[in-house]
């Protein structure tokens, strides 16, 4: 039993790091209609990056805080260098383009950092034993994390003026631009909001999970099952469908073997979309895109 | 008359012309193989080998991106499970090469059906990130499993022999493979080429479409995603006798993007660019392992994706052609030259006809439109002449329903569109649906062809019941439509739009395609499709790109599209409007003369006095609901239409619909 709750949660902050690229690829696909195979490596270069920066010998919140913003910049930025330059952006075009961005992003780790996976140092706070399951503080600040970033950003979304616009905008471009909102606008923020979440994603885990150069590209895929589960509309669906993946992936590497931990989220993708290709919320006869 | 005999008798094309592309391409590119290993220094016969091997797996991927509008990310995922299954065939079980060879490409293919099933029903970013997956689980898998060596992979099998001759090294292994690529690349471009190759291509042109004209897209794109991977298979199997050690590197992930890079490069579904890719990419891949950690002191692993990343996503965005792009282009400019040089002598005629193909959109008019010289008069002699009519099936004696539909009911959300339609059509009559804007009939005609299922209700044609159906189903046995908004097949001309509607007439399959072995079918249904045009009086802008046609001819090519099917049951949507009087009046004609050869026609119309004049019934659809459904004398004065159609007040409305008729 306390093996199966340690388990528990151990999945869980894995899968608050998923919920998180889950939210970030929601936005920018509801918007732009691109999966961005990147967004994984946002995670990864905001972990590089602030480990870089406290070696630098900054406070880590301060390293943190400029890993942050640096990726969301990067995001808006390759929004406005690569997504934005393709004027007919079709599915196939866009998963090009994003594998492109994201083998390059990976390429420029490598280089900068090396083909040795990094750790930056946990954050602060002491672990605590619950009946005899020991929860990591790390793993507290992630499901933290979760909590405000995947919180805020869903608080912006149904709450605020620009986040209605921004949903609408995925609807009605024209409606959007009436409201105030232009496309072009609507569509740097979602890649700001996607690159924020990926980057919150990849500073909480780095202590435990570490950060290496190539690991975006899993991450986002399993970012993309979860996305998958919530029909990539629905945020919070989308949510619950990480922290189960995190979960899952879990007692597969505790009871079945570790090795094989990686495999389990396809194997959930494949039959999910054989099910319920609409997701997990929506009616099966929903749009199907 | 039939058709094919007489097409048969004209038909002027044959295998050398229309294969001489080809035929020149594949001579030069063997020519080049054969030198190749007598010049190359050791470093460059690596390369080619490599550039070889993978140009399999490039050429399969080029055809599902071109042919299926798919990607897979996963390719290497196939390549190494043809790899795997080939080294582990050799190496455990003493299979001879051949066998555990087909092993390896069948392994392969297993696995993309085993995938492609499923995920290929699903449109839009599915296959590409369920492929991606496949990729980790291959990798995971032969990682974690005893049977394939773990992390060590499997080796100690033998090298190929050929005739006893062992290919032991690379300039033998390179005329090894390239018999293998030469093969493959024939294959893919006839495939491009086929009746299976051209039905893809107006699926990504227009889906609908193409269903309505009996490409079952979904069998299509099974198919093509299968044989993607056996090309895949392949290279493994070569890659695997060429390194003598498989290990879960091959699936990697970067071999995917190499793959996929290999493409974009060579120009999204070009096959020759596909090989092409595949030299430039190892040659790429290569120089960069030697410059970058040469500019970057300590770099290590897989430097190379710095300049992968930056191609794809240069070439995507500068260049989405790839190089088949630039070579079109270049030799566009040749033959511009060329033909410039030719009008020299005389400087007046350059200025002005110079321009080779392109059609002059000087105030002569649009092209495709008939020469602003021929007179009304003129117009309507050649319409008084009659169209030949295309050959006419009617499986059903005249009289007999044809198509029942009963109950049919459409829901979204709480609005009902159409609610419980019960309509029979009698097999050798001209039926009219008409109705007020919004009246469903749209609704109704797609429920009837499949292009929507609807809630609730059945359709039975020719006494199957086809609701809910995917279009190419009801297609098959007859039943074809026309749009109302045009569903063009942009990327071929006015001739190969046709020749589509001849698509459930042909039979030659993805097999026959890739042999080359269906020139005869093709050749036989395209003159048909010239047939066509020429009795419709399109015959001058046959060779035209479809989508430079004005509006009301791009109708009249659908019209002549649909027949092409010769179809039991023609159901037209809204097929006069933008049509020129002439126009109509030679559409009318041909209706009302496919009528009497047995055609079965349903037409949704806006213009009700055309309608009442072509119709042997007419149906009137109100809000959903059939209200009212006889002869066209009978509907006319039923007052539940005259209501309908305009407003509460019947006698003023009566009026005002006779004026209508007569205004139109």
């Amino acid at each position: 039993m306390t093996d199966f709750l340690q388990l528990t949660v151990a999945g869980l902050s894995q899968g608050s790091v998923y919920a998180l690229l889950a939210v970030g690829l929601i936005a920018t696909y509801t918007v732009r209609h691109v999966v961005n195979i990147a967004q994984g490596d946002y995670a990864t270069l905001a972990g590089l990056g602030s480990i870089s920066l406290v070696t630098a010998g900054l406070p880590l919140p301060v390293a943190i805080l400029i890993a942050l913003v640096t990726v969301t910049l990067a995001s808006v930025l390759i929004e406005r260098l690569v997504i934005s330059r393709v004027k007919n952006l079709t599915t196939l075009v866009s998963i090009i383009l994003t594998l492109g961005v994201s083998t390059l992003l990976q390429a420029i780790m490598l280089l900068i950092w090396g083909a040795e996976a990094k750790r930056l140092p946990a954050f602060p706070g002491s672990d605590l034993t619950l009946g005899g399951v020991s929860i990591r503080s790390q793993e507290l600040w992630m499901l933290g994390a979760l909590v405000v970033v995947g919180g805020g950003i869903l608080l912006f979304y149904e709450k605020t003026r620009w986040g209605k616009a921004l949903r609408a905008s995925a609807e009605q471009p024209v409606a959007a631009r009436i409201v105030g909102i232009s496309p072009a606008i609507a569509s740097m923020l979602a890649f700001a909001i996607a690159g924020f979440a990926g980057a919150a994603a990849g500073v909480v885990s780095s202590p435990i999970y570490l950060s290496i150069w190539s690991g975006g590209l899993l991450l986002g895929l399993k970012g993309f099952v979860a996305a998958v589960l919530g029909g990539l509309v629905s945020f919070r669906a989308a949510i619950v469908g990480a922290l189960l993946l995190g979960i899952i992936e879990s007692y597969v590497a505790g009871y079945v073997a570790s090795g094989w931990k990686d495999a389990v989220a396809f194997f959930i993708l494949i039959i999910v979309l054989i099910i319920r290709p609409a997701g997990l919320v929506l009616r099966p006869n929903a749009v199907r895109v | 008359m039939s058709y094919l005999n007489k097409a048969a008798m004209r038909s002027k094309t044959g295998f050398w012309p229309n294969n001489r592309g080809t035929i020149l391409g594949i001579a030069a590119f063997a020519v080049v193989i054969a030198i190749v290993p007598f010049t190359a220094s050791s470093s460059m016969m690596n390369i080619a080998v490599f550039s070889m091997i993978f140009a399999l797996p490039a050429i399969g991927l080029s055809l599902l991106m071109g042919l299926a509008g798919q990607v897979s990310l996963g390719q290497a995922a196939f390549f190494a499970i043809g790899a795997y299954t080939h080294a582990i065939l050799l190496q455990k079980f003493e299979m001879p090469g051949p066998v555990a060879a087909v092993g390896g490409v069948v392994a392969a293919m297993l696995a993309a059906l085993l995938v492609g099933l499923p995920m290929l029903r699903l449109r839009g970013h599915y296959l590409a990130l369920a492929t991606l997956g496949l990729g980790f689980i291959v990798m995971i898998a032969v990682r974690e499993w005893e049977f394939t060596g773990r992390t060590t992979g499997i080796y100690g099998y033998g090298r190929p022999e050929v005739f006893g001759i062992p290919i032991d090294n690379n300039g033998l292994f390179f005329w090894f493979v390239a018999p293998f690529v030469l093969i493959g690349l024939v294959l893919a471009l006839n495939l491009t080429r086929s009746r299976a190759g051209r039905a893809l291509s107006a699926v990504n042109d227009s889906e609908l479409a193409a269903e309505s004209l009996g490409v079952n897209t979904y069998a299509l794109r099974v198919k093509v995603f299968t044989l993607s991977a056996g090309f895949a298979g392949l290279g493994g199997v070569f890659y695997a006798y060429q390194v003598q050690i498989v290990s879960p590197q091959v699936a990697e992930f970067h071999v995917s993007v190499e793959l996929l890079l290999m493409v974009v490069i060579g120009g999204l579904g070009s096959v020759w660019g596909a090989v092409a890719g595949a030299f430039i990419v190892e040659l790429l891949s290569e120089g960069l392992r030697d410059l970058i950690p040469a500019i970057i002191p300590g770099a290590t692993g897989e430097v190379q994706l710095i300049g992968y990343g930056l191609v794809l996503i240069l070439v995507i965005i500068l260049l989405p052609g790839g190089l088949y792009q630039v070579v079109k282009t270049a030799w566009a400019a040749i033959t511009r030259r060329r033909a410039d040089a030719a009008a020299k002598p005389s400087p007046a005629e350059t200025a002005d006809g110079g321009s080779g193909d392109v059609p002059t959109r000087a105030f002569g008019g649009l092209p495709g439109e008939p020469p602003a010289g021929a007179s009304l008069d003129e117009a309507t002699d050649a319409a008084a002449s009659a169209p030949r009519i295309p050959t006419v099936s009617t499986p059903v004696a005249a009289g007999e329903p044809i198509l029942v539909v009963s109950g049919l009911t459409k829901r979204y959300g709480g609005v009902v569109a159409v609610d419980g339609v019960n309509l029979t059509v009698p097999a050798g009559q001209i039926m009219g649906l008409i109705g007020p804007n919004g009246a469903g009939k749209t609704t109704c005609f797609n429920m009837i062809t499949g292009a929507i299922a609807p809630t609730s209700g059945t359709v039975r044609f020719l006494g199957e019941e086809i609701q809910g159906r995917k279009p190419h189903v009801g297609a098959e046995a007859g039943l074809t439509r026309t749009f109302q908004n045009l569903q063009v097949f942009s990327s071929t001309d006015v001739v190969g739009n046709v020749y589509m509607g001849r698509y459930r007439k042909g039979r030659a399959g993805i097999l026959r395609g890739m042999f080359g072995l269906q020139g005869r079918e093709q050749y036989a249904h395209e003159e048909i499709a010239r047939d066509i045009l020429d009795s419709m009086r399109l015959g001058d802008v046959a060779g035209l790109a479809a989508g430079d046609l004005p509006f009301g001819r791009q109708r009249m090519m659908e019209v002549c599209r649909a027949l092409a099917a010769e179809p039991a049951l023609l159901l037209l949507d809204e097929p006069m409007a933008g049509l020129s009087g002439s126009e109509r009046e030679l559409l009318a004609q041909l209706l009302r003369a496919l009528r009497d050869a047995g055609l079965t026609i349903v037409l949704v119309e806006h213009d009700v006095a055309q309608v009442m004049a072509l119709a042997d019934s007419v149906a009137v659809l109100d809000d959903g609901v059939l209200i009212a459904h006889g002869d066209p004398e009978s509907v006319r004065n039923d007052p539940a239409v005259i209501v309908a159609y305009l407003g509460t007040d019947a006698e003023e409305a009566e009026a005002e619909l006779k004026e209508l008729e007569e205004h139109a």
